[in-house]
């Protein structure tokens, strides 16, 4: 940053600042504490698990818990199957929505609304579970790893959104490209992209986390569970229910207390570690203004 | 299986299906052919499925004489699984159903499986020795499926042993002898910690609804209200329209009452059900005996000498009646049911029956459910030591195999070899209840029938009866707006689910 | 012809998108028929029987119709006046913060509550707000001199929800404003300190403004969704004492669709479900684009 635009303080903003930094650094350990207690959880003997209920701390390091998982082949094929998906999966979305974007951001375009609405509605209205599938199925997606991502490929949601930033952008920018000689193809990969890191990176993560965190399209559309991610295993951990008199089957003894954590650890912290990667690109709004200046 | 496409749909997918298939490269989906291939949807319980081809899977090919290609479907998300893989067109041959839950019913009763009834005497490892458990999987008679066998009597009394000895207190043989302890573990400080800090009962929040083998349920039921059904002057009652259902409740509602059991047996998340046991908050918990072995192996593991102090289990109670009635599970855990649209004929009928009946052979039920011996496990008697250095995986594929396991000729399986005389003493003790207990078994008389009116709305119709009895209990509501939960579940379609049942009942006999 | 030359670009960029809508997202929209069929699986869409609108008037006559109605309503309510504005409230303070790093140490911790599970978080409710021992249950009921069961209370169900929503999503749904507020040009703040505009004014006149037009889709977007209560974390916060308030449109489509195996029952409420959003998205664009000249979408 290479200005600080708050040079001029006064009193009452410096108590603000004081609050402020108070306030939020709270909110930051009430949102980190629970996975300290899920990461200390996994780190914690299954007697100490089943007698303590809140602690930060495990009072024995049992190392027992990520010892069974990570030496589980199955598990790390998941675990770099997800990462392998998750990335192509993102950059694949964040094209076809960026592309689909820009031209409903043109408001002289014809056919606009109609095609706005159409997506607006696929928000709220969907065919459901089983009619998807067959479609899936009729493309002959089953079965390969393109059916976890063109199924969720554009989410209207994100569509919206990108389109709107679009529409903001001041237009003087795309003029200047077309003098030059550019076409719209152009103009949206020299111009435009580079222009919406911020809002691009949000998106990246957010496609990069619904891809991570999808465990309906693996169970739905692979068979072969030596294409299954990460969130098959993580599902089955933390679903499971201790009632062994509900279940009718006595066989059926839920995963250890300790392994259910050591998973959701293992399957979090990768995607978390995603995040600030993209965290600096969000500083990086100020481009528009010097691009004007 | 019927179309479902529709003309603008096809028109869009093969416009764009050239495209796609070059992006998605090759794909798989041929169809099941009888060429020495049995296709099965099995679910699995552990956390990670067995992979491709260990050696338990060659092994029981091997005894099967097919290659069995097995989708392996995560437990939690079953249902979601079996829904799609009907409506879509490569339905395996074998798909393990897990229960009479509705949607099997009507998809049973629309003509999706083969009806069995007929066909299974022919094939002797199919042919049950349990027919009574048969008939109560069956729906109305029709068995559409060969059931997976299980133990039947399984509900016990889990108490800290060392709280009996401190008080003096032998085990309980009756219900009254429960509340008197439970008054004891409450008031007479059985910890000996000089505080009063422990009370008796340990009751989690239950998911299920009415006749869910709670400890609510088998508390009626050794009061004698039945097992979620039973007969009154004839007929074929609801067990919670008796009067012995209303003395269960109130049983239960005087040991909450009088703060004998834990405040929050509303809400107590299940997961934690054994934690109150453990740190001597509660001392006494109505589950299935194995409840015992795993919380032994808790307290093993934090007291690795003195373990055995802390456990001890009882079998069913004497209710006020005098008479010992114990509460029975279903007896079976779903059953392997074979789609028509991947069998189409008698004879690929009788090829799976074939393959299913070997996979129940004497040869194969060692390996469905102990494993590989000298591989995962060694023989020492009649109990099965767990090789330490086998293969993790392997391992865990012992149990998801073990799904498959049949076992309706009633085989007795080998069990884990308890390694203590603690734990030894335990597991024979569990033993002995299970036998004696399994005299006494109160069956449901309803369980092999499926009423229309029950399958439309039975599960809202059960949710009336189980939350007014916990409001009841926990003075929410007091004993009228019981009877009106009860007369409520009356209009609403449960004097239907009666009439039905009963003309069912008539039809059989 | 001439139309279609000038926009030939940006039609050929917005053919993979109408692709993908026309397969994916309209393709199997023909699935909502089930509504009016008696659908089984097995028997397939075209094959099971129609019943024509025998299952609206089911719903619409059910007793459980108005309790359902009125418990969604109440946390959609409570999820747009308390959680949607905090959300905002979080990103303008999350902004105005000028510790570098502890902004960004901020940012990045109250994400992790997103990626948790809504199991976890109800355990871990379960945890807290325990009978006696929680660490919660014991803090509140000291500072309100109280004794109250907040797991099985009907009165405290819905502030518990509402509060496991903000834990969980708060910190994820400030990230999409903090992307609108990386775009403000620092030109204009500049220009205001020269002017002499203090701090909340800059806030105040700047700051927000910029921001507006990103919180106006987003509350717009979200009236689509104000029946969508979710299904998951609602199940497991309910119990037998809380049922009369904890009972919504998704745990009843859950119940009716896959414990009662009523498909076409549960899409029916679906559908319903939809037409009501469809037309609060619509009816929400039309309000903002008459207090704004321009549209939403």
């Amino acid at each position: 940053m290479a200005r600080e635009p708050y040079r001029f303080n006064t009193p009452a903003g410096r108590v603000f600042d004081v609050l402020n930094i108070v306030l939020l650094s709270a909110l930051g350990v009430v949102a980190l504490l629970p996975f300290v207690f899920v990461t200390a959880g996994s780190f914690a003997t299954e007697a100490e698990l089943a007698s303590r209920s809140f602690f930060l701390w495990p009072n024995t390091v049992s190392l027992e818990a990520y010892a069974s998982i990570l030496t589980s082949p199955t598990f790390l094929r998941a675990l770099l199957t997800t990462i392998a998906v998750t990335a192509v999966g993102t950059v694949v979305q964040l094209l076809l929505t960026a592309s689909m974007a820009y031209p409903l951001s043109k408001v002289g375009l014809p056919g606009r609304k109609t095609l706005v609405s159409l997506v607006v509605i696929t928000m709220v209205f969907s065919g459901g579970m089983i009619p998807t599938f067959l479609v899936v199925k009729d493309l002959g997606l089953l079965d390969t790893y393109w059916a976890l991502i063109l199924p969720m490929a554009i989410n209207p949601f994100s569509l919206i959104i990108i389109k709107n930033f679009f529409q903001q952008l001041p237009a003087e920018l795309e003029e200047s490209a077309k003098i030059d000689g550019a076409n719209e193809l152009q103009t949206l990969w020299n111009v435009i992209l580079p222009l919406s890191k911020p809002v691009l990176a949000t998106f990246a993560l957010f496609y990069a986390v619904g891809i991570w965190n999808d465990f309906m399209s693996p169970l739905l559309y692979l068979n072969d569970n030596s294409m299954w991610t990460l969130q098959m295993f993580l599902r089955q951990v933390t679903a499971a229910t201790d009632l062994s008199m509900l279940e009718s089957d006595p066989s059926s003894l839920p995963p250890a207390q300790g392994v259910k954590f050591a998973v959701i650890v293992v399957a979090t912290v990768p995607i978390l570690l995603f995040y600030p990667f993209l965290q600096k690109h969000f500083a990086k709004g100020m481009l528009i203004g010097s691009v004007k200046g | 299986m019927t179309d479902t496409r529709r003309p603008l749909r096809i028109a869009v997918v093969s416009a764009t299906t050239a495209a796609m298939l070059a992006l998605a490269g090759c794909s798989s989906g041929a169809p099941v052919a009888d060429d020495g291939r049995l296709s099965m949807m099995v679910p699995y319980l552990s956390t990670t499925s067995p992979s491709g081809d260990n050696a338990i899977h060659t092994a029981l090919e091997e005894i099967a004489g097919v290659e069995l290609d097995i989708t392996w479907v995560p437990n939690s998300s079953y249902a979601d699984k079996t829904n799609i893989t009907l409506a879509g067109d490569d339905v395996p041959q074998v798909m393990i159903v897990q229960g009479k839950d509705p949607g099997f019913v009507k998809n049973a009763e629309a003509g999706a499986f083969w009806n069995l009834t007929e066909h299974l005497a022919d094939y002797p490892n199919l042919t049950t020795t349990m027919p009574e458990v048969q008939e109560a999987a069956s729906i109305n008679g029709e068995v559409y499926g060969v059931f997976r066998a299980r133990d039947v009597m399984r509900a016990a009394v889990i108490i800290r042993k060392d709280w009996l000895e401190a008080l003096g207190l032998p085990l309980p043989q009756t219900t009254d002898d429960l509340y008197e302890i439970a008054k004891a573990f409450s008031e007479r400080d059985p910890d000996g910690n000089g505080v009063d800090d422990t009370y008796g009962l340990i009751i989690p929040k239950w998911p299920g609804g009415i006749g869910s083998n709670s400890p609510y349920d088998v508390i009626e039921t050794w009061h004698g209200a039945g097992n979620r059904w039973t007969e009154r002057g004839g007929e074929l009652v609801p067990s919670f329209t008796t009067e012995q259902w209303l003395d269960g409740v109130d049983y239960a509602k005087r040991l909450v009452d009088e703060g004998l059991v834990n405040a929050d047996y509303a809400t107590l998340d299940s997961a934690d059900w054994n934690q109150p046991f453990l740190n001597g908050d509660g001392g006494i918990i109505i589950d299935v005996h194995s409840r015992a072995g795993s919380i032994a192996a808790l307290f093993k593991q934090a007291d690795p000498e003195h373990f055995g102090r802390y456990v001890d289990v009882t079998g069913n109670l004497t209710g006020p009646g005098g008479e010992l009635l114990a509460h029975p599970t279903a007896g079976y855990s779903g059953f392997l049911a074979i789609p028509k649209a991947s069998v189409p004929t008698e004879e690929a009928l009788h090829r799976v029956l074939e393959v299913l009946d070997a996979l129940n052979s004497d040869e194969a039920w060692p390996i469905v459910s102990s494993g590989l011996e000298g591989v995962t496990y060694e023989l020492d008697g009649d109990f099965a030591v767990p090789i330490e250095d086998a293969p993790q995986d392997l391992l865990d594929a012992v149990g998801s195999y073990a799904q498959l396991g049949t076992n309706v000729t009633g085989r007795p399986g080998f069990l884990p070899k308890p390694q203590s005389e603690a734990e030894q003493e335990l597991y024979d003790k569990r033993r002995s209840i299970e036998a004696s207990d399994l005299e006494a078994a109160v069956y449901d008389p309803a369980a092999g029938f499926v009423s229309a009116t029950y399958a439309a709305q039975g599960a809202q119709l059960d949710t009336i009866i189980a939350d007014a009895r916990i409001q009841y209990i926990a003075g929410q509501i007091d004993r009228d707006g019981l009877l009106a939960a009860i007369e409520r579940w009356r209009s609403s379609g449960g004097d239907r689910v009666i009439d039905e049942i009963n003309a069912l009942a008539d039809d059989v006999d | 012809m001439a139309h279609v030359a000038r926009w030939r670009w940006l039609y050929l960029l917005l053919l993979p998108g109408v692709v993908y809508f026309a397969l994916f997202r309209y393709g199997p929209m023909y699935g909502a028929v089930i509504a009016f069929k008696d659908y089984l699986p097995f028997l397939g869409v075209t094959g099971s029987p129609w019943v024509g609108t025998a299952h609206f008037e089911a719903f619409f006559a059910s007793p459980d119709f108005p309790r359902l109605l009125g418990n969604t309503l109440i946390l959609a309510l409570l999820s747009l006046l308390i959680a949607f504005p905090l959300t905002v409230l979080v990103a303008l303070l999350l902004n105005e913060l000028r510790l570098n790093l502890l902004k960004r140490t901020v940012q990045t911790l109250i994400y992790i509550p997103h990626f948790l599970s809504w199991t976890v978080v109800a355990s871990l409710t379960y945890l807290l707000f325990a009978l006696e021992i929680g660490p919660l249950f014991q803090a509140l009921n000291g500072l309100l001199g109280t004794d109250i069961d907040f797991l099985s209370d009907p009165a405290w169900f819905r502030p518990i929800i509402v509060l496991q929503d903000i834990w969980k999503n708060t910190g994820w749904g400030t990230i999409i404003f903090l992307a609108a507020l990386a775009s403000v040009d620092q030109e204009q703040y500049e220009a205001a300190i020269l002017d002499g505009a203090g701090r909340f004014q800059r806030v105040w006149h700047i700051t927000l403004p910029s921001i507006m037009p990103t919180v106006v889709v987003m509350l717009v977007l979200q009236m689509g969704q104000v029946l969508n209560t979710g299904f998951e974390q609602i199940y497991l916060m309910t119990n037998a004492l809380n049922r009369q308030v904890a009972d919504v449109f998704d745990t009843y489509v859950y119940f009716m669709g896959i414990t009662q195996g009523s498909y076409s029952y549960s899409t029916a409420v679906g559908l319903f479900k939809a037409v009501v959003g469809v037309v609060l998205i619509f009816g929400a664009n039309w309000v903002a684009r008459r207090f704004k000249q321009t549209g939403i979408f």
